[in-house]
């Protein structure tokens, strides 16, 4: 094409090919209510024939609960408001309705109305799909926190009930019972006690997805001497020295972090080798995260379950050498996950292991 | 320590094992407790207020209150002592198994004198309702009743 042609003013002829192709409705309506010229696009859309159209005014058209703002619209045209981005709901022929986005403007030489509607019920529909999936999943988990919290509460009563009763067979009718008999309470006792155990600790995994998501900034060095005073038994009987790096403020939710570093010390503590513990909190920046590292000189774990470890209920050792319900770790990652960082393992048997979790740093900047 | 009067308690519990237990551990206090027990809330007020098939109730000097229970529950029991002019000196000690923070906050809004929860071992239980009734009916100084 040349080039002073392409500046020339577009000619009338040249756009009625344009008219009649477009995608969209485009349509000239009068002061009476009536649609005077539609293209195409309308009977494809909507099913009517081009008759079917114009007999009619277009607000007979328009779903019941959308006639209301479309004369508002329609009158604001008039007043010489163009209409830029107006969204009502058009009936098709076969009864069901279109989203129609609508962009229009008032010809006040001619009184006669100029508009374009762009079928956008495919996207409405994606949306509403969106916002109920959104409701249902928000909804679904409320549920679920709902049921293990419930479940994990109403459990701990008759379990009470049976190591209570037990424990006070045990006192009153020791005299009566002979040796085997008191082991058999002693095994049922022990059971119970375990299953008191594995609830508060799903209460505690339930706790952690229902709690608010963290916006608070937690200073981690004081959170790292609390933690070490509650485990300050376990520290002392294990003859454990622990030390840290300068540790930042980061944002987290302070009751959780301090739960994520009592589970991971707490277990650097529990799974020693035959060397006094050494455990060591560090803490590295990167570009918009802050990695932590809990190390210790254990006993390690086989690289191979260092994925299955995070799961709920695993365990890698038998009750009777390590105890433990196997949810410690699942409330690491839960805990860390909720705050959106990831934790991993890096371990050899014998060897020790470091435990990773990164926490998103909220005050970096967003352009890495 | 001479304790020249009996302590009268009222356990309010719908659990039977609960109150079998409860009342072994205050039977292992060296304190010379009478202990009554109703099943609800409804049973408690009627016992409070000697009403009912409670006319001849002793007036309890400490009252164990449990809060999950049918009919009436501990929260309402405890509203109706505080609003009551008899008995809202009454020592009420929340003893339940729920360890909701919700529950535990309720219960000191309606001026409960604590809350405590039941512990799982039994051992336990024996401790801390002992320290209850010690507590209670002997440390503690309490008003004149009226």
């Amino acid at each position: 094409m040349e080039a002073d042609d392409a500046r020339s003013p577009v000619r009338d002829e040249e756009l009625r090919p344009f008219f009649e192709m477009s995608l969209d409705m485009l349509c000239i309506a009068g002061f009476d209510g009536y649609f005077k010229r539609i293209n195409p696009a309308w009977e494809r859309i909507l099913g009517f024939t081009r008759e079917e159209l114009v007999s009619v005014p277009y607000l007979d058209f328009v779903h019941p609960e959308d006639q209301e703002k479309t004369a508002v619209e329609a009158k604001k045209l008039t007043t010489g408001f163009d209409t830029i981005s107006f969204e009502n709901r058009y009936r098709c022929r076969d009864g069901s309705y279109k989203w129609l986005l609508w962009r229009s403007t008032m010809d006040f030489k001619t009184n006669l109305l100029y508009a374009t509607a762009r079928d956008i019920t495919d996207r409405k529909f994606s949306e509403d799909e969106m916002k109920q999936t959104a409701v249902e999943l928000k909804r679904s988990n409320d549920e679920l926190a709902q049921f293990a919290y419930v479940a994990s509460h109403d459990l701990q009563e008759p379990l009470r009930m049976v190591t209570s009763f037990l424990q006070l067979l045990e006192k009153r009718y020791s005299d009566k019972l002979d040796g085997e008999g008191k082991r058999f309470i002693g095994f049922a006792v022990d059971g119970s006690k375990r299953m008191h155990s594995l609830i508060q600790d799903l209460l505690a995994l339930s706790r952690v997805q229902t709690m608010a998501l963290p916006d608070a900034l937690t200073d981690c060095a004081k959170v790292l001497r609390d933690v070490m005073e509650d485990l300050q038994i376990a520290i002392s009987e294990s003859d454990a020295t622990i030390t840290c790096d300068t540790l930042p403020v980061v944002t987290a939710d302070a009751t959780q972090f301090a739960q994520l570093l009592q589970n991971l010390i707490g277990n650097a503590l529990k799974f020693h080798g035959k060397d006094p513990v050494r455990v060591h909190v560090g803490v590295r920046r990167k570009a918009d995260e802050w990695l932590f590292s809990v190390k210790d000189n254990g006993i390690g774990i086989d690289p191979q379950f260092s994925d299955r470890i995070f799961g709920i209920f695993q365990r890698l050792h038998s009750r009777t050498e390590l105890p433990g319900t196997g949810i410690g770790l699942a409330v690491c990652k839960k805990i860390v996950e909720r705050h959106g960082g990831a934790i991993w393992v890096e371990s050899e048997l014998g060897r020790g292991s470091t435990f990773f979790f990164t926490i998103p740093d909220k005050k970096a900047p967003q352009s890495g | 320590m001479t304790i020249c009067q009996e302590v009268e308690i009222l356990l309010v519990d719908d659990n039977l094992g609960d109150v079998v237990l409860t009342k072994e551990a205050l039977k292992e206090s060296s304190f010379n407790n009478r202990v009554s027990t109703v099943r609800d809330g409804v049973e408690a007020m009627e016992f409070l207020r000697r009403t009912g098939k409670f006319s001849a109730a002793p007036r309890p000097d400490l009252v164990l209150l449990d809060i999950n229970m049918p009919r009436m529950n501990g929260c309402e029991v405890l509203t109706q002592i505080r609003g009551d002019q008899d008995l809202k000196l009454i020592p009420v000690v929340m003893l339940t198994s729920s360890e909701s923070e919700d529950d535990i906050t309720r219960a000191y809004e309606l001026r409960a004198n604590c809350y405590v929860t039941k512990p799982a071992d039994f051992d336990q239980m024996i401790k801390v309702v002992q320290a209850i009734d010690v507590f209670w009916t002997s440390v503690a100084k309490l008003p004149r009743r009226a």
